[in-house]
């Protein structure tokens, strides 16, 4: 066969591919049928009262979500009916929480809890997953709610107290005319797009004089990489006032750059992060606080979340979940609400082993 | 010269054969639900991108080349569909044109780089993954793009069902069209005897008069143009462009292609392997995920796999006395033509 004809055959496939038979639309289209008929065992057919949750984290093998499972582990013991899968991706790609999803959908869990990558491409996999009678939550980070039909989602701190958390610290180390900039994780994920939301709603109403000197730089979960672009704003704005590293692997890269630059205390670093890898900055002076909430307890109200989702207890107009030594969580809408943002300093982060 | 066209089934595919019967058998017993087909039929869903991608590429390694910008190929088309969409809000079928356009262009590229300058495609698709993935970067870092109408979805996420009630995704056919036209060119063309002998001795097809730059051409701007297409079927599937995508992905088709029995040093392979090897590979992951294996443990399962059927092919080699362990070293005798020296 000659090259031509290969090439306009091609252009063939795609016009049957486009224009076939009958079709179902996209999953955000309508309520996807089964694939094959409902013969097959639904998620019920699982041992009663026994609760399967599978408890997806953005990757496997960092810190922080080492400390969810940690918790989400305490969680499922205590509560005594839950079996807990926790399993994620090795790499922060939407595609490969996809594949995973969609591996799980075929088998008798009962809840699947994600922290996804991307809010808009886990919501098809989801749908899926609604549609054949699983529970889903987020956590963590939230998906796409319309499109992906996920029931809540358990929130480490509201959007606006991480927010404001992080500006006020800035304004408290740098003033109220600071020069900053920010690194993020990676530029869809949703919360870290958020928490950047609210940063900027706290600026313009508390400090309109704050000035961010170019827009969020992702570091993709890469800690090398925040090192390499918070170098990068080191060089190009030498006025830098503030880095703000939004992601527990941002966070150590940023503080890395700004001390091997020797700027420590003239370049305040300000973030989000698990306190155990961020010690060493602490300690030498170059990061004062390090903000964020307790991952063991957010994987532990995960769990907790999970079970009352499956038993019918948490549903639509819940007010408060009960969970376990958290005692009491709010709920407000469709979220559940962990509480305030932590602060961990030079006097208390030796106490935290996560 | 049978191998040109083999006509019977390959003593290297009987043993793939057995090792996806294997493979197949394994997971069903660790876990029955692999069997039921709309688990197979969901399975295909993932595996048509690296497919598509796999049928494209045993030809080029079977020449005696390399495609390993093919990853950052797909990234790149899912970033220009993204761009055509944010700026010009197109319609599919352009933003199709742009996915496709993008990715034979790159094809092209790497074409004419190893076809007219004759550069060798290791070092030439080692440039270009960089390049394109950069292209990628710069072009799509700052803006993944997700407010796609839900048109931009079907190819990805919709099925056509048959027979009233068998759903089937929907770009499985495209993998299948591919797949008969590969199979087509490769076995039954005079385009396919040029790949073989290229693959055999380059220079001695050239004096026999195969119109060697021209196929080499051919075979990299087809798997641009592969790639692109695959970039569109992602960006349908995920919904999200983001210039990311395909990362790593040139790893996993070559992985398949040399488990399917395509041979790295050239001449050797054929399209049939290389499904064989798709179908493995994926039936692994999606079996091992099902039986709650973790992503690592899958990681080793699919090494120890690759070696076996490394050890399996030697084994099949020395059997059919067409290469001798001799003191460590192997010896070709004349069943096969000696590579070219100096190519």
């Amino acid at each position: 066969m000659r090259r031509g004809s290969l090439l306009l055959a091609l252009a063939g496939v795609v016009i049957v591919a486009m224009s076939g038979c009958t079709k179902t639309g996209p999953q955000e289209a309508g309520p996807p049928a089964p694939a094959v008929a409902p013969a097959a065992p639904g998620p019920g057919a699982a041992t009663p009262g026994k609760i399967t949750v599978l408890m997806v984290p953005k990757l496997k093998g960092i810190d922080y979500f080492n400390a969810c499972e940690k918790g989400a582990r305490e969680a499922a013991q205590a509560l005594g009916n839950v079996e807990l899968i926790f399993d994620g991706p090795t790499e922060d790609k939407a595609d490969a929480q996809n594949q995973l999803i969609d591996g799980y959908i075929a088998q008798n869990v009962n809840v699947i809890a994600i922290s996804p990558n991307d809010p808009d491409s886990i919501a098809g996999v989801l749908k899926k997953a609604r549609a054949k009678g699983i529970h889903v939550l987020t956590w963590d980070a939230d998906a796409n709610p319309e499109k992906s039909g996920r029931e809540f989602f358990v929130n480490q701190a509201s959007s606006e107290a991480v927010g404001a958390a992080l500006v006020d610290e800035m304004a408290a180390q740098k003033g109220k005319t600071a020069k900053v900039a920010i690194v993020t994780s990676s530029l869809t994920a949703a919360n870290q797009n958020a928490w950047i939301k609210a940063m900027k709603a706290r600026m313009a109403s508390q400090y309109p004089q704050m000035k961010l000197v170019c827009d969020p730089k992702p570091s993709e979960e890469n800690q090398q990489l925040a090192f390499q672009v918070t170098q990068d704003l080191l060089k190009t704005y030498r006025d830098l006032d503030g880095v703000f590293a939004i992601s527990s692997v941002a966070f150590p890269g940023a503080a890395d750059a700004v001390q091997q630059a020797k700027q420590g205390g003239k370049v305040a670093v300000v973030g989000l992060a698990t306190p155990k890898p961020m010690r060493q900055w602490v300690e030498a002076g170059t990061v004062k606080t390090v903000i964020l909430w307790n991952p063991v307890d957010l994987g532990y109200a995960t769990i907790q979340a999970a079970q009352a989702l499956a038993e019918g207890k948490l549903a639509a107009g819940a007010k408060a979940l009960e969970s376990g030594r958290l005692g009491s969580l709010t709920v407000s809408g469709d979220q559940v609400l962990l509480g305030p943002p932590m602060e961990f300093t030079k006097d208390n982060i030796a106490q935290f082993d996560f | 010269m049978g191998r040109f066209a083999p006509a019977s089934v390959s003593r290297e595919n009987w043993a793939l054969l057995g090792l996806l019967a294997a493979t197949v058998v394994a997971v069903s017993a660790l876990r029955p639900a692999f069997l039921r087909p709309d688990n197979l039929l969901e399975m295909s869903r993932f595996f048509v991108e690296t497919g598509l991608i796999a049928l494209a590429m045993a030809p080029i390694i079977i020449s005696g080349g390399i495609d390993l910008s093919v990853g950052s190929i797909v990234g790149l088309s899912v970033v220009t569909m993204g761009l055509a969409w944010r700026l010009g809000h197109v319609p599919l079928g352009v933003g199709l044109a742009v996915g496709l356009g993008t990715g034979l262009l790159c094809g092209l590229g790497n074409g004419l780089l190893v076809a007219r300058l004759r550069l060798p495609p290791l070092i030439v698709t080692l440039a270009t993954m960089a390049l394109y993935r950069g292209l990628a970067l710069g072009l799509g870092a700052n803006a993944p793009v997700s407010d796609f109408p839900t048109s931009y979805y079907d190819l990805g996420q919709s099925y056509y069902t048959v027979a009233g009630r068998v759903q089937v995704p929907e770009q499985l056919p495209v993998l299948l069209v591919v797949l008969a036209l590969a199979w087509i060119a490769l076995h039954r063309s005079v385009l396919g005897r040029y790949v073989y002998a290229i693959g055999h001795n380059e220079r001695a097809a050239w004096f026999a008069g195969a119109p060697v730059a021209r196929v080499k051409l051919a075979l990299y701007a087809f798997s641009g143009l592969m790639s692109g297409l695959a970039g569109a079927i992602y960006l349908s599937r995920v919904a999200t462009a983001k210039a990311d995508a395909g990362t790593l992905m040139e790893l996993d088709v070559i992985t398949i292609c040399v488990l399917g029995g395509v041979s790295i040093s050239g001449g050797r392979g054929d399209i049939p392997g290389t499904m064989l090897g798709l179908l493995i590979v994926s039936s692994l992951v999606r079996g091992l995920t099902l039986a709650r294996v973790p992503f690592e443990g899958q990681k080793i399962v699919l090494g120890l796999v690759l070696l076996l059927a490394a050890v399996v092919y030697q084994l099949i080699q020395w059997r059919a006395g067409q290469v001798r362990p001799v003191a460590g070293r192997s010896r070709e005798d004349g069943r096969e033509m000696p590579p070219a020296q100096g190519e």
